[in-house]
């Protein structure tokens, strides 16, 4: 049993550049995400559907999220937490379509993610804040305390990045353990809650960080 | 002394996983962590039943923060047992 992402073919032969099945998976949910927003862009109502009063129900829920943590920018923010948001949320309901993987079972998905929040969070704090302000803030409360400051805005990322990879791969593990005990029936509970309950908080933990880091570069 | 290659293998791999299975101790930390959460959620949710949803969700988000740690270790032990 080797857990995380196989390895199914290399790119043009090149040994550096494997294609894995996370790879794959994170391409198809890419593309239907998009196919998927074209195609509810075209019929958008005054009265909604079914399938765009579900969608608005998740992007005012993800707003009221952000507006608790930066009051009034609720708006201006929705589209990048709201894309994390939904890709990290559709890819852990991919984990449970046979012959898929959760494209967030792989430390390589997870960490890009955390490092564009790290990079989205530095530029709004320089931008915010100007230049001057902002390595300041490295300096305080004494100038002693700048490697410390430098490490602990270096360890977000991963941090933030290592929990829902943790997350997801463990309770994959778990759940195959099982399977090798009992074939049938008996791990099928267990779907709900390492796929779906710890999951979907997980989701909602990855978001939250996310804006946490956000509202914290730019305050202060 | 001079061991055979194979012998300082095996002891290699027999201190990898002996290493993850100690390493994962810190598994108490996160436990006893989350319970207390859970415990003073209770309790204020004993003191303020109206506010439930709130005292859930923000105890729910401390808890998956506070299992960082657990998540650090999980992750150092699945290195030492597929990578070493």
């Amino acid at each position: 049993m080797q857990p995380g992402p196989k390895v199914l073919a290399y790119f043009l032969g090149n040994e550096n550049l494997p294609i894995t099945d996370t790879l794959l998976a994170s391409w198809l949910l890419v593309i239907l995400l998009i196919l998927f927003a074209y195609i509810l862009k075209k019929r958008l109502k005054i009265v909604p559907g079914r399938i765009q009063a579900a969608v608005e129900i998740i992007l005012a829920f993800v707003e009221s999220q952000i507006e608790s943590m930066l009051p009034g920018e609720g708006r201006k923010f929705l589209p990048f937490i709201g894309t994390i948001f939904i890709f990290v949320g559709v890819s852990t309901v991919f984990g449970l379509i046979p012959g898929l993987v959760n494209p967030t079972g792989d430390i390589n998905t997870t960490l890009g993610m955390a490092l564009m929040v790290f990079l989205y969070s530095q530029y709004l704090g320089i931008k915010r804040k100007g230049v001057g302000t902002y390595i300041k803030g490295f300096f305080e409360p004494i100038f002693l305390m700048f490697p410390m400051n430098v490490l602990g805005e270096l360890a977000k990322p991963i941090s933030h990045s290592f929990r829902l990879f943790g997350n997801v791969v463990g309770g994959g593990i778990i759940i195959t353990l099982l399977y090798q005990f009992f074939p049938w029936f008996i791990p099928v509970p267990l779907h709900f809650w390492f796929d779906i309950f710890s999951a979907f908080i997980q989701v909602l933990i990855f978001g939250m960080i996310a804006i946490s880091y956000i509202s914290v570069a730019i305050s202060d | 002394m001079d061991f055979s290659p194979e012998f300082l293998d095996a002891i290699m791999k027999a201190a990898a996983y002996l290493g993850a299975g100690i390493g994962m101790i810190a598994g108490l930390g996160p436990g006893i962590g989350q319970g207390y959460a859970a415990g003073k959620g209770a309790e204020a949710v004993g003191r303020q039943p109206e506010a439930r949803a709130e005292i859930m969700s923000t105890m729910l988000l401390g808890q998956a923060v506070a299992e960082t740690t657990g998540i650090y270790s999980f992750v150092i032990a699945l290195i030492l047992i597929f990578v070493v």
